[in-house]
């Protein structure tokens, strides 16, 4: 969705990335890094509200885990 | 929580930042960060606002911050403390045009960020919305207001209308931040409109609205309903 040649934003840390699971980026970018994506208790992280959805997809792609709820 | 309204020029438009109060003592925000958006998703300007006041003029807020002239997305991002409040009020608008015969409107602020904290454990898909409109000859014109709030993804809209037994699909794609007004046709070979649907892979900012179709006074302003629990 991202027009050809444009810069993909970079998500910052400290964004609060899930507004239900309070989980920021930071959380997010360590956990998949060392595999410990979903962390214990943020298992609903894009499942409540489900307004964060498209974003943790995003994010999940841009960190290396596969891109599912 | 993050919610959002649209501020258009004209009127009196006044947030409720805090609804509830109870006998002993005021609640107050943590925090609130209110930004505002172009129809293109520009910030416009992140006015400062008091937490601790009970009622934002969004006319006011929108005049001394910014020369916009067509409508605003207001966005509003509030922050709780749980031991105040165990769940995260809505806010609520009071919205008249003056000097307008219409009467005024009153309505929650739709909360698109955070509106089901995980301790209350809700897991209702809310992402599919529908609006059943009255019965009887419409004296409006209707749309639907839409916006994105997503921080890096843009999203498909797709806007269902059902006249009779016939139902048109309209889609909109909206990249972050941006919002768009779509049209619902209040016919279809000779059909009333009856109900709108509203889909996307997330949730997104909706109202339904209605304009008289002689002054074009808004005479609604509203949140859709979800339908899958």
């Amino acid at each position: 969705m991202t027009p050809a040649g444009s810069v993909q934003p970079e998500p910052q840390d400290e964004l609060l990335l899930c507004y239900c699971t309070m989980v920021t980026v930071g959380e997010l970018r360590s956990a998949c890094g060392s595999g410990r994506w979903p962390l214990p208790g943020k298992e609903n992280t894009g499942k409540l509200c489900t307004g964060c959805v498209g974003d943790l997809l995003y994010c999940l792609a841009r960190f290396g885990v596969s891109a599912s709820l | 929580m993050l919610s959002a309204t649209f501020y258009e020029r004209g009127y009196d438009h006044q947030v409720e930042i805090i609804h509830q109060h109870d006998a002993e003592a005021r609640r107050r925000l943590e925090s609130l960060q209110v930004s505002l958006y172009d129809r293109d998703g520009a910030l416009l300007a992140t006015p400062r606002v008091d937490p601790a006041g009970d009622i934002v003029d969004l006319g006011a807020l929108v005049r001394d911050s910014t020369d916009a002239r067509e409508r605003v997305m207001v966005v509003f991002d509030a922050r709780y403390d749980e031991a105040i409040f165990p769940y995260r009020p809505h806010h609520y608008a009071y919205l008249h045009r003056p000097r307008s015969p219409a009467p005024p409107l009153y309505y929650a602020i739709n909360a698109v960020l955070g509106g089901v904290p995980d301790r209350v454990g809700a897991t209702h898909i809310n992402n599919f919305e529908t609006y059943v409109f009255r019965r009887g000859p419409f004296d409006a014109r209707y749309s639907v207001v839409l916006g994105c709030l997503a921080r890096f993804v843009p999203v498909q809209v797709q806007i269902f209308t059902y006249y009779g037994a016939k139902r048109i699909a309209q889609e909109v794609t909206l990249p972050p931040k941006c919002h768009r007004e779509v049209d619902l046709a209040p016919e279809h070979e000779s059909e009333r409109l009856i109900r709108v649907e509203i889909k996307a892979l997330f949730r997104i900012v909706s109202y339904v609205v209605g304009r008289r179709a002689d002054t074009g006074d808004l005479m609604l302003f509203d949140h859709l309903f979800t339908y899958v629990k």
